[in-house]
């Protein structure tokens, strides 16, 4: 495995990780099907 | 100078409710309309008539009730439509009524769009009659104009204009009349709300004798509260004690409240609240005689017909068994083509063209391995029950629709009251035999939180879809001949268990009765097609894009984590197949303590249907990929137009054909044929019923998790889940295989 395939691999594991985050996580009870419409605009 | 963001800070909204509309920045008046009803009012149908594609989902801050919203413009005004949740009233009792008020007191919107069923006018105009007293200008949306008139109510809306002091308008959202109406009158009153007042009912002399008094004592003593709060909301929700309005004002003056009560009290006793709600009520019920009509009843109306049979407490239940099975029956049979053809397009042709993709990029090998196994396999997943939620969903939000569903809910109370729950329990847990995760969704048309996390905690134990795989790969190599009874065992264990556990919360963790709770028995009605898909995407979407999110990410981590350390040949030897060594042991006693079964349960963890998937990968044979040999795009676009075809036929001929498990078709038994032989080698039917079994129980997968964790802020339910359907899993899978050794069935 070169340099390259562990850069491509670690940053599809931090995307996937990100992902995971922010859907799960960050939005705290909050649907991720409804960005906009969670009350965070007003 | 004070600069203009302090000035607006300390503008503060008239105690009387009224506020003139804002402007933005183009110069339009913007107009805020909090939309108010009770359930089943159609207030759902209206916002989507009027909104339509620009109604806005969410869900309000901190709880997971569902909020609409939608921006639009009429008449050069801007209207923004606030859906609040449907209520019978403003009491602090259930967490939409406490949503709905304190956005009303709160938030002081320019105006109440209070949709009333014309059909139930006594009952919706309890709601009307405390939103009056917020002294917010209210236009009256008097829906289901059209039933009303089919029944020969005749309704005297100037009246109602007159005594309520708003503006009142017939409508009828299902053929979409009077809307624009409605929009003209709405813009018309928060163009001049001081013209619009509502009027202020009279609830009585000693009541109103002794709300006059509270309110001069408070505008001696707490001047501020009245400049806060409407005043005649306030006053009269300090009368009524209502804790959490007291908490909110921080009010905490007794002997100021003895004073105005005093009176009220030595005549009518200490219960102001129940006094107050006799009082609203007297005046639902004479307003209503006043301004509506009724023809004399010569003949049972239909509704009641229907409930004769359907509520019959010897055929309701066997009615709603046979409902049920028709509407599995229907959602299995019509989804189940549509699901192979996904899953043959996801395994067939889309992983040939990523793979061909990638080769053609530069990619590197490892990636398309990446792309085809992990991605498109995953993803795939959660694809293949795209045609299932959806079905479901709309099936689900037919008999809703109808009516049906509140009946379902009456029929079944008796029995849900036994495991401390309410007939309105049982709809998630029927939707849990299809997907645990819309199971899951659907406890929050519970309104107690008690009765959401227990019956949230029971949902897992329903035998979803996503178990069916497994038990078909098993009882197919192990069953064969009574395949369909060893399934429906299993089924029925999860009933049995979901009883027993349901018990024993009872006993511990939500001890006490279950509250008793109105049941609305809404009129017949035929649900209209755009309504039905409007909400069937609602519901659908966040399964979507929800499970779509976490199932790509996860799939991908999979992928890495059975492929880590780099270059390892033997999958035993993985970061997965470890761990499956590592939990191996602790199954042993179950009959099926191989690092193989332990992995597939572990990947099963994120979907229940990956047990098979990983089992399939690990008992394979390694692949000759350069071996394979596909056929040319045209021809592979071609099949995947053909294949289609051939699923909307099949899934015709599943629905008119008879009933049976006529979906399992035979290429998906050629395709597993190949793991049922591996699996033949590895279990006898003892360790494979009990491994089943262990399937149905080990805790709820990945998305059920999230859910559960969405729909409660936090983990705390998922955790107790998760901790006892383990001890469970593992105490029936050691039950089954230790009892069966004993008794000599482990051959």
């Amino acid at each position: 495995m070169g340099f390259s395939d562990l850069v491509i691999a670690a940053v599809l594991v931090v995307g996937c990780c990100y992902i995971l985050y922010r859907s799960l996580w960050q939005k705290k009870g909050h649907c991720p099907g409804c960005d906009g419409g969670c009350d965070r605009s007003h | 100078m004070k600069s203009v963001v302090q000035l607006k800070d300390e503008v503060v909204a008239p105690a009387d409710g009224y506020r003139d509309a804002t402007v933005d920045s183009g110069a339009r008046r913007v107009i805020t309309v909090a939309v108010a009803g009770n359930p089943n009012a159609g207030k759902s149908t209206l916002i989507n008539a009027i909104a339509g594609s620009r109604l806005h989902v969410g869900n309000w801050p901190g709880v997971t009730v569902e909020k609409k919203e939608a921006s639009f413009e009429h008449q050069g005004t801007r209207i923004r439509l606030v859906d609040l949740p449907g209520t019978y009233s403003l009491s602090p009792y259930t967490q939409e009524e406490i949503i709905a008020r304190d956005y009303l007191v709160q938030e002081r919107p320019d105006l109440i769009l209070n949709v009333v069923d014309s059909t139930n006018l006594e009952r919706n105009l309890y709601l009307t009659v405390q939103i009056l007293e917020l002294g917010i200008p209210v236009v009256m949306a008097l829906n289901m104009s059209d039933e009303a008139q089919e029944k020969g109510y005749r309704l005297d809306v100037k009246g109602i204009e007159e005594m309520l002091g708003v503006v009142a308008v017939p409508t009828a959202a299902t053929r979409k009349s009077g809307l624009d109406q409605l929009l003209e009158a709405v813009v018309a009153t928060a163009a001049a709300p001081k013209l619009r007042r509502p009027k202020k009912l009279n609830y009585g002399y000693d009541i109103e004798t002794a709300a006059e008094l509270l309110a001069r004592e408070l505008a001696l003593e707490s001047a501020p509260l009245l400049e806060r709060f409407p005043e005649r909301w306030l006053v009269l929700k300090i009368m009524e004690r209502d804790e959490h309005v007291l908490r909110q004002v921080n009010f905490g003056d007794e002997a100021l409240l003895e004073r105005a009560l005093h009176h009220l009290r030595s005549e009518h006793g200490d219960d102001v609240e129940s006094l107050m709600a006799e009082a609203r009520y007297g005046l639902a019920s004479g307003l209503t005689r006043e301004v509506l009509r009724k023809p004399e009843l010569k003949k049972t109306e239909l509704t009641e017909k229907i409930d004769r049979v359907v509520l019959n407490r010897f055929l309701g239940i066997p009615i709603f068994l046979g409902a049920m099975w028709l509407m599995f029956k229907l959602t299995f049979d019509l989804s189940k083509p549509f699901g192979d053809w996904i899953n043959d397009m996801t395994g067939g042709p889309f992983k040939h063209w990523a793979s061909i993709l990638l080769g053609a990029i530069g990619a590197p090998d490892w990636t398309v391995s990446l792309a085809t196994e992990g991605v498109i396999s995953g993803v795939g997943f959660v694809l293949v029950f795209v045609p299932v939620i959806f079905l479901m969903m709309f099936f689900i939000t037919f008999l809703e629709g109808s009516g049906y569903m509140a009946r379902a809910a009456f029929v079944m109370d008796r029995a849900m009251h036994a495991i401390g729950l309410h007939g309105k329990s049982f709809i998630p847990m029927l939707l849990g035999f299809g997907c645990n995760v819309p199971g899951i969704y659907a406890t929050r048309t519970l309104e107690n939180p008690r009765d959401k996390a227990l019956t949230a905690l029971l949902i897992p134990l329903m035998s979803c879809g996503a178990r069916l795989p497994v038990y078909v790969v098993f009882t197919g190599a192990f069953f064969p001949r009574s395949s369909g009874t060893v399934i429906w065992s299993l089924y029925v264990m999860g009933i049995a268990l979901a009883i027993v556990m349901g018990l024993i919360f009872k006993k511990t963790l939500f001890r006490g009765e279950a509250p008793m709770f109105i049941m609305e028995l809404p009129p017949y009605r035929m649900p209209s097609l755009h309504s039905l898909c409007v909400h069937t995407w609602e519901k659908g979407k966040h399964f979507l894009i929800k499970a779509g999110t976490y199932i790509f990410a996860v799939s991908v981590l999979v992928w890495f984590l059975l492929n880590l350390p780099w270059g390892v040949e033997n999958r035993k030897d993985s970061y997965l197949g470890q761990a499956g060594q590592v939990m191996a042991p602790a199954l042993a006693p179950l009959g099926f303590g191989t690092w193989q079964a332990a992995s597939s349960l572990i990947t099963g963890v994120i979907a229940k249907e990956i047990v098979v998937g990983t089992m399939g990968e690990i008992y394979a044979p390694k692949k000759e990929e350069a071996k394979q040999e596909f056929k040319p795009f045209g021809e592979e676009v071609k099949e995947v137009a053909v294949s289609f075809g051939k699923a909307c036929r099949e899934s015709v001929s599943n629905v008119v054909s008879t009933f049976g498990i006529t979906s399992l078709d035979t290429q998906e038994k050629e395709e597993r044929s190949a793991l049922k032989g591996m699996v033949l080698k590895t279990f006898t039917p003892l360790t494979a019923y009990a491994f089943m079994a262990f399937v149905l129980l080990y805790m709820p997968c990945m998305v059920v998790a999230f859910a559960m964790r969405q729909e409660f802020n936090g983990w705390k339910w998922f955790g107790v889940a998760f901790a006892y359907q383990t001890v469970l899993a593992w105490g029936m899978a050691c039950l089954i295989y230790q009892g069966g050794t004993l008794l000599g069935l482990g051959g």
